[in-house]
Order: structure tokens, then sequence, then C-alpha cells
């Protein structure tokens, strides 16, 4: 047989009397703030921490200037590594051809050498050197 | 249940003074609304150690947000929208933990029940039995019930919200709140057929 509506409406009222026990609201309103004060203090020890390491931070670094300086050149050195090719990839890359051109020069006659003066000489320009 | 519409937050001091730094009367406004919405949690997760664990994160939670609350509902109906959606987000990461409670862990809670302590019941031990047999297929076929409907049935039939404010705490329309309390109903006729007489 199944109940009616209405019954199944007195027999869901009957809940209303599930109730936590005496003195449970006393031991929840310690409980609520021991947590509370917990999490505060918790809160804290993280905003003092920041404050902490923001001031070490500020006596070191002695003007906004060379903050930005020092960032920046170690942003340069860092890109400079990071885009260097390795040796191994050196060792890989394609060869490129060297624009050079051959020219043809003229056999010199034995008579042009005879014409030239090859003897030892003191009488060297300067900067000839003297045998 | 207060009436939004129709007159002020009785709790308008409480909330201001807490507002300030004032955890006693935080502490009056958890004194006035918790009973009430342990039944609401408690209803719903059918736990005691979930509900008290919930209840203490619920009231943390408008602690906190107390400062960005501005009075747009009453007091009791911004807690209590805090209070489900807490509910049903918890019932949903329960599910996905690995389902929902055994039948053991479920707490049926009738030794408690002053009702079902009844001086007339007592004098007949078979009828308190059967009682309590009864109350505790009532919670075992609310268990059944998706946890859209059983919050609508905890805070009808239970709590005795009247839909129009189930249905602002919910953020649906009354026809949705009145169609799920009916197909709860009858979810809960089927279940409880057996052992009714």
């Amino acid at each position: 047989m199944k109940p009616s509506i209405e019954e199944i409406g007195s027999l869901l009222a009957l809940k209303r009397h599930e109730r936590p026990e005496e003195g449970y609201f006393d031991d929840f309103l310690r409980e609520f703030h021991q947590r509370r004060r917990a999490e505060e203090a918790r809160n804290r020890g993280l905003k003092g921490w920041w404050k902490d390491a923001s001031a070490w931070l500020g006596e070191r670094l002695t003007s906004k200037w060379a903050y930005g300086a020092g960032l920046a050149y170690a942003a340069v050195m860092a890109a400079f590594l990071l885009s260097a090719p390795s040796g191994e990839q050196v060792g890989n890359l394609p060869a490129t051809n060297v624009g050079h051109e051959i020219r043809s020069v003229e056999p010199i006659q034995v008579e042009q050498l005879q014409s030239l003066d090859l003897r030892p000489s003191s009488e060297g320009s300067t900067g000839e050197q003297e045998f | 249940m207060p009436d939004d519409s129709l007159q002020p937050d009785p709790d308008e001091d409480l909330v201001a003074r807490a507002r300030s730094g004032d955890t006693r009367a935080f502490d009056a406004l958890i004194l006035k609304y918790g009973e009430k919405l342990y039944g609401l949690v408690y209803n719903m997760t059918s736990h005691k150690e979930d509900t008290h664990d919930l209840l203490q994160d619920i009231f943390a939670k408008a602690y906190h947000s107390l400062p960005r609350f501005r009075g747009h509902s009453s007091f009791y109906t911004w807690i209590y929208q805090i209070a489900v959606n807490m509910t049903l987000n918890f019932l949903k990461k329960r599910k996905r933990r690995g389902g929902g409670l055994s039948l053991n862990e479920m707490d049926s809670a009738v030794q408690q029940d002053p009702a079902l302590v009844d001086s007339s019941h007592l004098a007949n031990p078979e009828k308190q039995s059967k009682l309590h047999e009864l109350q505790k297929r009532l919670n075992e076929a609310m268990m059944g019930l998706s946890e859209a409907h059983r919050t609508v049935v905890t805070m009808f039939d239970i709590q005795g919200v009247p839909h129009a404010e189930i249905a602002r705490i919910l953020k649906v329309s009354e026809g949705t709140v009145r169609s799920r309390l009916h197909y709860a109903h009858i979810h809960l006729q089927s279940q409880l057929q057996d052992y009714w007489e």
C-alpha cells in the first residue's frame, strides 16, 4: 500500500525535530573562533613574510635604475646564449659558397727576368733588408 | 522565514555590528540560524560529521563575505543561499570521490527525534520499532533523490520554507520548485510503499 502525499508530508515533518545534542552550539562557537584566529594568524604570517622579503630586496638594490640595468643586461646575455648555435649545430650547418675569381696571369719572359737587378745591394731603399 | 519584499531585515543591526568587527554580534547570528542551517545540511548529507564541518565552513564563508553583503536580500536568505550552494558542491565532490554513503555511514538520528520518543509510542515497543524502521527507510529514500529534488523536499517539507522563498534562494521559478516537489513525493511514495501499512 502506498502512503498518500499528505502522509509523506507528515512523515517528513517529523524530521523537523532532528536537532544536534544539547550544548552543541557552545562547542561549535568555540571551534569557529579557534579556526578564525588560526586563519588570521596564517594570513598575517604570509603578509609578514612578503613584507620582510620586500625590505630585504630594497636594502640590496640601491636604486631602481641599477635593478633595471641589471635585469636588462641579464636578459640580453640570456637571449645571446640561447640564440647562439652549439658546436654540434655548427658542424651540421650547410656549407655556403664563397665568391671568388681565378684570373689568368701572363707568364714572365726570361728577358724580363734578366733585366731585373737581383743582386744583394747595400743601397736598398727604406725598408728593404740587406743580406 | 523573513519575507524580503515586505519587511526590513530583522538582522540589520546584528549584521552591521558584525561587519564592523563585533564577533559577539556574529555569534548571535550563528545561534539564531545555526539550528535551521544544521537541519538543512544534515537532511541533505545524512551525515553528522560532514554536517558539522560544512556548517563551520558555511559560517566562515559568511563571516569573510560579510563586507560584500549589500543587503539586497535578508541576511537569512543570503546565508541560506551560501549553505545550499556549499552543500550542493560538497555533495558533488563526495559523489566524485567514490559514490555517496553506505547505509552504515548514514545517520538515521531517530534516537534523538523527540517525536519518535513519544510516551504513547514508548508504551508500544512494536509500534516504536516500526516507526524507527520507517524513518530509516525514509532517510534512505531521501538519499535516493537527486540533490536538486532533495534540496526542495528538505526546504519545503522539513523546514517549512514557502515555495516563493525556495525559488528565490535556488534562483529558479516557482513552477520548477513545485514540479521538483511533485516528482520527489512520487519517488518517496514508491520507495516507502513496502513499509507502509
